[in-house]
């Protein structure tokens, strides 16, 4: 009776140990999936509104102030591009420099300088701009470590942004949204769109690492309007 | 205002929901259903405003302007250019039938002619994209006045142009000196002008007024036309990934595993132990 008993404890006692040693396991796998869990989406729906082309007037009668964009046709007074050579995002702590960047003529993808820098996209709208997107791209992390952009997928709706252009005017921004797209799949007409309202939009990678490769699966993209 | 004031009024009404209506439905493929429409005041000394089916799209719209784009879709329209606060029944320039077509990026010209009557005119703008480090300048002829050249940088680049021609051409992006003289000689009659010409852009510039008034001048209007990247790869290192690798999920399955054959077992013992 009493030998029975004991083997049942030495039993019990065995199995609960085993499934102890399963919680563990359990929970390290799951503190893990929480710390590695994809970045959230939110705000799409304003950052779509945004490139859509403006309201027009919406009946005949006496003319009312236009919502059609007008500019002087002076020849002196087109600016041309003004590059923004500074960012700061102070919810993250980042203050980076900026540098104009086009396309990789091999790959025809966007040519982002070097991981202590953010590439402006100098074919499309600069600070001059009173509409369409401003776009600014970053690594988010390099072989040999954090890039410029490795916190930018934090930054979160109401979080301020400012450009600086040479000289040191500044221009100020407001996020409303983050949205994150497979590679294959991001929207690039949404996002280099030299239309629809005055936006700054930031790109960098998430998602998924693919060492083979070497590369993301999926692109994060914070959008901001003129504070 | 009488009745049929009230008629027109609700017809334009309808119009205009119709409009709304074809553009809400042609939003999601706009590309191809409807064209970029820029309006472009080239008339000296008369502000506008301007109707597009009855609608007021522009008022008090100034000489030297560029306005737009308006997203229209395919079709005709009726354009009405009136002096600011004027009926559109006493018009300064009306076309009844203006036609739109699907895809397209247009410059409606509000301009003198040759004979220096006002007058619009429709041009299509090239914006396919330019090859890289180059932009595309196009020069427009609008004014009352003969045919002229125009000189880049001293150097005779579109000759003899006339009202309502246009020329056009793919140079190094840079900061360019342009003037215009008349055909064949070298007498000035606009400029000399600088001009930035952007990487990825479209310059359309357009000699507007009139050489009998002596009010010739340049109206610039300037469009991005590059083509965009294909692609952000923006990152190489892994630090930033997020999702579980393969082993963690093995892991998590031998966890389970190993929970539940625990707590069987020790579940199981006690059952047994019951007397």
């Amino acid at each position: 009776m009493t030998g029975s008993r004991h083997r049942q404890a030495v039993r019990r006692g065995y199995g609960l140990a085993v499934a102890g040693c399963g919680l563990v396991l359990l929970l390290v796998a799951g503190l893990e999936a929480w710390r590695l869990q994809p970045v959230g989406e939110t705000g799409a729906g304003q950052v779509l509104r945004l490139a859509e082309p403006p309201d027009r007037p919406r009946a005949a009668g006496p003319p009312e102030a236009p919502a059609v964009p007008v500019v002087p046709g002076d020849p002196a007074g087109v600016p041309g591009r003004q590059p923004p050579v500074a960012l700061r995002a102070p919810a993250i702590d980042l203050t980076a420099p900026v540098a104009g960047v086009g396309v990789d003529p091999e790959t025809g993808e966007l040519a982002l300088p070097g991981a202590d820098r953010a590439g402006w996209y100098r074919l499309g709208p600069g600070l001059e701009a009173s509409r369409g997107s401003v776009v600014i791209a970053g690594h988010v992390d390099t072989r040999d470590g954090p890039g410029v952009f490795f916190r930018v997928a934090e930054l979160a709706p109401g979080d301020r942004i400012e450009l600086t252009a040479t000289g040191g005017a500044a221009r100020s921004f407001r996020v409303v949204g983050r949205e994150v797209h497979r590679k294959g799949e991001l929207p690039l007409e949404r996002y280099f769109d030299p239309g629809g309202r005055l936006r700054l939009t930031l790109i960098t990678c998430t998602g998924p690492f693919d060492r083979r490769t070497g590369s993301y699966r999926d692109n994060v993209v914070v959008t901001a309007v003129p504070d | 205002m009488g009745i049929s004031g009230t008629r027109l009024r609700r017809a334009g009404l309808v119009v205009a929901v119709a409009a709304a209506v074809t553009l809400a439905i042609a939003a999601p493929v706009r590309a191809q259903d409807t064209s970029q429409v820029f309006v472009v005041h080239g008339i000296p000394g008369q502000p506008v405003d301007v109707y597009v089916d009855g609608e007021a799209v522009l008022s008090d719209f100034q000489p030297g302007d560029v306005a737009g784009p308006l997203e229209l879709a395919a079709g005709s329209y009726e354009i009405v250019v009136t002096a600011p606060g004027d009926p559109v029944t006493n018009p300064i320039i009306s076309v009844p039938g203006a036609e739109v077509p699907a895809g397209a990026n247009l410059s409606l010209v509000a301009h003198l002619g040759e004979g220096g009557d006002p007058t619009l005119t429709p041009f299509v703008n090239d914006v396919s994209a330019p090859a890289a480090g180059q932009a595309r300048v196009t020069v427009r002829h609008t004014a009352a006045a003969p045919a002229v050249d125009v000189r880049v940088n001293g150097e005779v680049t579109f000759a003899g142009l006339t009202n309502p021609q246009e020329d056009s051409a793919d140079v190094p992006a840079g900061t360019i000196t342009g003037d215009v003289v008349l055909a064949g000689t070298s007498d000035v009659v606009i400029g000399p002008a600088d001009l930035t010409l952007d990487e990825g852009t479209l310059t359309i510039v357009y000699a507007v007024g009139s050489a009998e008034d002596a009010t010739l001048m340049l109206v610039v209007q300037v469009i991005d036309i590059a083509a965009g990247p294909a692609g952000v790869p923006a990152g190489s290192g892994g630090l930033a990934a997020t999702g579980l690798a393969t082993g963690w999920y093995l892991l998590a399955g031998l966890g389970a595993l190993l929970l539940a054959g625990g707590l069987l077992r020790a579940f199981t013992v006690r059952r047994a132990a019951q007397p």
